[in-house]
């Protein structure tokens, strides 16, 4: 046999990367950069590169398991279906429909997450689900909605080369996005100005013309000091405000509340500094705002995200070419599975469970009575299990890493009647499933992904799952038809046509139109070429409009306790919950072992040297991890990756939730560290 | 000239002279990827942009194959230059490998700033002259004039790098086992920006007498930096000095290696890479 080379898109990060797989007798050999891929153009970051290095790990799920005691037990495929058919029959049944969650999956397809979302809502009649963008970009959806009208990055990635400002706040995409960062160099090598805004020196902006490290949390004073500052210099575009916003009057009355002598002393940024980058970005002929989980994961969350927008706003840096606003999203598909609807309050495209007419419709594509109460976020669902909730669903999602407080969540997932977990390694969540479904990596499945700028990428099937494991596709399938619902589509392709009939902004998207560079959404007929920037003409909500961001402080600050602040993020060669990056060895070579950064006067004065182990512990839990001593982070900050399973970050995180958009405040909580003698003697 | 490379590629299939063909595909839906092709009815698919190249694939497809079995390669100039120097470096081995060559338009050449936009041994298409890459003005900002400025210049673009080691798995030379870029005495782990005199100056030094400028390292870097140009005065200085260009003539060994102990000409040993432009300020 000779080797076959197949296209298909980088399953990490939501920049979106085409990759070719090399497939040798039927396994992933080796990985080359798509040079035809529109996002990526023959580059890929280093995760990308060895993206076939976990697809044959000998850990891979090879068949469906069932709970023993503390043992698994193989079961068939027939016996697992029948098995969690009847359990999630009887539980519902039983406690009544909204005792029964689903946890959809931003790692999987978007017709994987169309069918999930579906499966759960006409077979149990509830609205429980929803996945993991409530933990990052929740608050942009709900944030975006209100001042713009959609939660999507407004413009495409390679505007950032065009762009003559551009503004990063809490984004490190040189490690987050890596390849996205080349059409930000292109736009500098043209000579925009970059600012970064940040309190730790993270790789971004180490490339930076400025970095504004502002005490954590105090994103809103900032902004709202920028903006005070444009407005009193008349930097604001009338025409625009006038034109297309409405709501201006509330918002300078907001701004009266923060001269900018006291936003630089919430920051600690310089007033000088403050009014210098207003005007730089406010000048700038196209200034893009750069955004991520450093604006997202605090208790004002989905506030921090409408300051972003009214500052981008106010200047109308928004709906023309090379400027606009960038949520960056995390997971390949993350922005898929919000637009497929995994979301407890919206189907497919955005549109309100709560909404009459629109329920109407999907009751009548799915032949199903569908709930009209907005069910439970992640979190919530969590909390409640047990309690409210009595079984849960969980397709590829690994809560007991990526959720704050793993402790409680462990704890919660215990105390379920019944909980399946479908995955492609026994994760850390799997390990307490009463019933495990093997499913597919995205090396063994067809099907589409939506990267961070709204572009519809296919995936090719390139090798077949290990063993009995089957496709997330066939599984859902297979488990739609034992709960009773019509769930005969034959591929991926048929599942794409039903939600391209039922959201009109996908109406003109198909399999065949996608082959060769993908299409951007809104698509709304066939003949429409996609759309490379939002609101162009008017926004999504008609007008744009002003709303007043509302600022919370940090919920837990330092005290003689826990004298430090956590801060929590990702590195460049791991991804998220390390569950198939760090079964990488190119990987795991790169970085072996779970750190905390330091800043070299607080580890002087705890005596801990580079590489040392430390114990770090705040109010929720205690990790053991090693020490590294630098000055990327402030004096009184630390900084910890949390892709490690020895040494959980979210032991630690803070679960408070944005009350907006019941996203947690993973960025900041409070911690004390202490070296570690024993681990070091291990 | 397509028409020409199908035709030529297709008798080496019927007459046997290799069993499988490296090219690219045009397959459903205008997909391109790279392809081996054995039956001559499936190179009516072959295309041959974008600008892809082989060589390393080539090595890696001919290791999985049984000794007997041979490959044809469809080349690009440089990526006839990549296989002499494998060849060179018994990476691959001459007796199995055959190549179909093709020239590069200007406007390739152009785009990849090219001297040699053409194989040594043509088979399609009519060669164009290229162009000199030291003549480039984004080159010659990085290459010529004050030392501390271009030292400047070289530091923004290194502190961008991302780590992902593309410049090394796309170049089609860099093929050691153990590369220094992951032995932990040269380059530190798990940090970003990779160390630049540690990471990018190893594997240019590396590099430096078996570059044939194929521009694949700088295409495939993320952000952008020029590591290409980084090669360049290495390659102009041999060919200065010893008449030698890498990839030409797969029985000339490296001056480096070979002929740097028989005295040079005096101040004309193999120069300071930096500064090896002639022009010393
Ligand atoms: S940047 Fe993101 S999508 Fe691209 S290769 Fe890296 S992880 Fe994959
Ligand atoms: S480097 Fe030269 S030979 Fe290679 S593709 Fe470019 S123009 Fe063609
Ligand atoms: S140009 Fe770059 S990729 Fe090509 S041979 Fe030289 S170093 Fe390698
Ligand atoms: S290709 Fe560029 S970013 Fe990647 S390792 Fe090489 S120099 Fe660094």
């Amino acid at each position: 046999m000779n080797p076959e080379f197949i296209r298909t898109i980088c399953p990490y990060c939501g920049t979106g990367c085409g990759l070719v797989l090399k497939v040798e007798e039927g396994r992933a050999a080796a990985t080359y950069p798509d040079r035809e891929n529109p996002v990526s153009r023959g580059s890929l970051c280093v995760k990308g590169w060895v993206a076939h290095e976990f697809v044959h790990h000998p850990e891979r799920l090879t068949s469906p398991l069932l709970r023993k005691g503390d043992r698994f037990e193989e079961i068939s495929w027939e016996e697992a279906i029948a098995l969690a058919a009847s359990k999630l029959k009887e539980t519902a049944a039983k406690y009544g429909p909204d005792s029964i969650g689903g946890l959809s999956s931003a790692k999987c397809t978007n017709e994987e997450n169309y069918l999930f979302q579906k499966l759960i809502r006409a077979a149990f009649k509830t609205n429980n689900v929803d996945h993991c963008a409530r933990l990052c970009h929740a608050a942009t959806t709900v944030g975006m909605l209100q001042t713009l009208g959609s939660g999507a990055m407004t413009n495409s990635i390679s505007d950032l080369a065009g762009a003559d400002c551009i503004l990063f706040i809490g984004s490190n995409a040189a490690e987050s996005h890596p390849v996205l960062m080349g059409e930000v160099y292109k736009a500098l090598d043209r000579g925009a100005k970059m600012i970064v805004i940040d309190p730790r020196e993270t790789p971004v902006a180490r490339n930076a013309h400025k970095l504004l490290r502002l005490n954590p949390g105090t994103d809103i004073p900032l902004l709202a000091g920028m903006m005070r500052h444009i407005v009193d210099k008349g930097l604001h575009k009338t025409g625009f405000i006038e034109k297309r916003m409405e709501n201006f009057e509330a918002l300078k009355t907001f701004l009266q509340a923060w001269p900018v002598e006291k936003a630089a002393k919430e920051t600690g940024i310089d007033e000088a500094v403050i009014r210098e980058v207003a005007e730089t970005y406010a000048r700038a002929e196209n200034a893009a705002i750069v955004y991520c989980m450093g604006i997202t994961q605090h208790a004002c969350g989905a506030a921090n995200v409408i300051a972003v927008c009214d500052l981008a706003m106010l200047c109308g840096h928004v709906g023309k070419p090379f400027s606009g606003i960038y949520p960056l999203r995390g997971q390949n598909n993350v922005q898929g599975a919000c637009d497929m609807g995994a979301l407890p309050n919206l189907y497919p495209g955005y549109q309100a469970v709560a909404d009459a007419a629109i329920r109407e419709k999907f009751q009548k594509a799915w032949k199903a009575d569908l709930s009209d109460k907005p069910g439970r976020t992640v979190t919530e669902l969590i909390n409640a299990a047990g309690k409210d909730i009595r079984a849960l669903y969980i397709m590829a999602e690994n809560p007991c890493i990526s959720d704050p407080d793993v402790n409680h969540v462990m704890e919660a997932l215990q105390r379920l009647d019944f909980l399946i977990v479908q995955d492609i390694f026994l994760t850390e969540t799997a390990k307490f499933a009463h019933l495990i479904l093997p499913g597919a990596c995205f090396a063994e499945k067809t099907g589409t992904y939506t990267n961070t700028e709204r572009r519809f990428q296919l995936l090719h099937k390139a090798v077949n799952p290990p063993g009995k494991a089957m496709g997330d596709f066939e599984i859902l399938c297979l488990m739609g038809k034992a709960l009773g619902l019509a769930f005969d589509c034959n591929s991926p392709a048929d599942v794409m046509s039903e939600y391209a009939g039922l959201v009109p902004a996908y109406a003109g998207i198909s399999f065949n139109r996608l082959e060769r560079a993908g299409i951007q959404w809104p698509c709304p007929d066939e003949s429409h070429p996609g759309t490379r920037f939002l609101h162009g003409e008017k926004f999504t909500r008609g007008l744009g409009r002003f709303v007043i961001p509302d600022y919370t402080p940090p919920m837990e600050k330092p005290d003689a306790e826990y004298p430090y602040y956590l801060n929590t993020g990702r590195v460049f060669a791991h991804y998220h919950t390390g569950t198939m990056t760090r079964r990488s060895p190119f990987l795991n070579r790169e970085i072996e072992d779970p750190y905390v950064e330091i800043h070299p006067e607080d580890a002087a004065a705890l005596g801990v040297g580079a590489g040392d182990w430390i114990r770090v512990t705040s109010r929720r839990g205690s990790i053991v991890t090693t020490a590294r001593i630098t000055d990327r982070v402030v004096k009184g900050s630390i900084f910890a990756p949390f892709h490690f399973t020895e040494a959980r970050a979210n032991m630690l995180t803070n679960p408070v939730l944005d009350p907006a958009c019941k996203t947690p405040e993973y960025k900041v909580c409070a911690v004390k560290m202490e070296k570690d003698h024993e681990a070091k003697a291990r | 000239m397509l028409d020409q490379v199908k035709q030529k590629a297709k008798e080496i299939l019927e007459k046997k002279e290799a069993d499988g063909v490296l090219g690219l595909r045009k397959g459903l839906f205008d997909v391109i990827h790279p392809h081996v092709f054995t039956v001559p009815s499936e190179l009516d698919a072959l295309v041959l942009e974008p600008k892809w190249l082989f060589a390393k694939m080539a090595r890696a497809i001919l290791r999985e194959k049984p000794q007997a079995w041979r490959l044809a390669v469809i080349v690009r100039g440089c990526d006839e230059r990549a296989i002499v120097e494998l060849v060179k470096r018994n990476q691959i081995d001459r007796e199995r490998l055959l190549t179909l060559g093709y020239a590069c338009d200007m406007d390739q050449a152009k785009a990849c700033l090219c001297s040699r936009p053409f194989p040594q041994k043509l088979d399609a298409g009519a060669a164009v002259e290229g162009v000199d890459p030291l003549a480039d003005e984004r080159v010659k900002a990085y290459l010529e004039g004050d030392a501390g400025k271009r030292m400047e210049m070289w530091a923004a673009q290194l502190k961008r790098c991302i780590k992902c080691y593309g410049c090394r798995n796309s170049c089609p030379i860099c093929v050691c086992v153990p590369c220094k870029l992951e032995d932990d005495v040269w380059v530190e782990r798990g940090v970003i920006p990779a160390e630049m005199i540690s990471f990018q100056i190893i594997r240019a030094f590396h590099l430096s007498d078996t570059c044939v400028a194929c521009g694949a390292c700088q295409e495939a870097c993320p952000v952008g930096i020029p590591l290409m140009t980084l090669q360049l005065s290495m390659r102009e200085a041999l060919k200065k000095d010893y008449n030698y260009e890498a990839g030409l003539d797969a029985n000339r060994k490296s001056p480096v290696l070979f002929d740097f102990a028989k005295e040079p000409r005096p101040g004309q040993a193999v120069p300071d890479w930096v500064d090896s432009m002639g022009k010393k300020p």
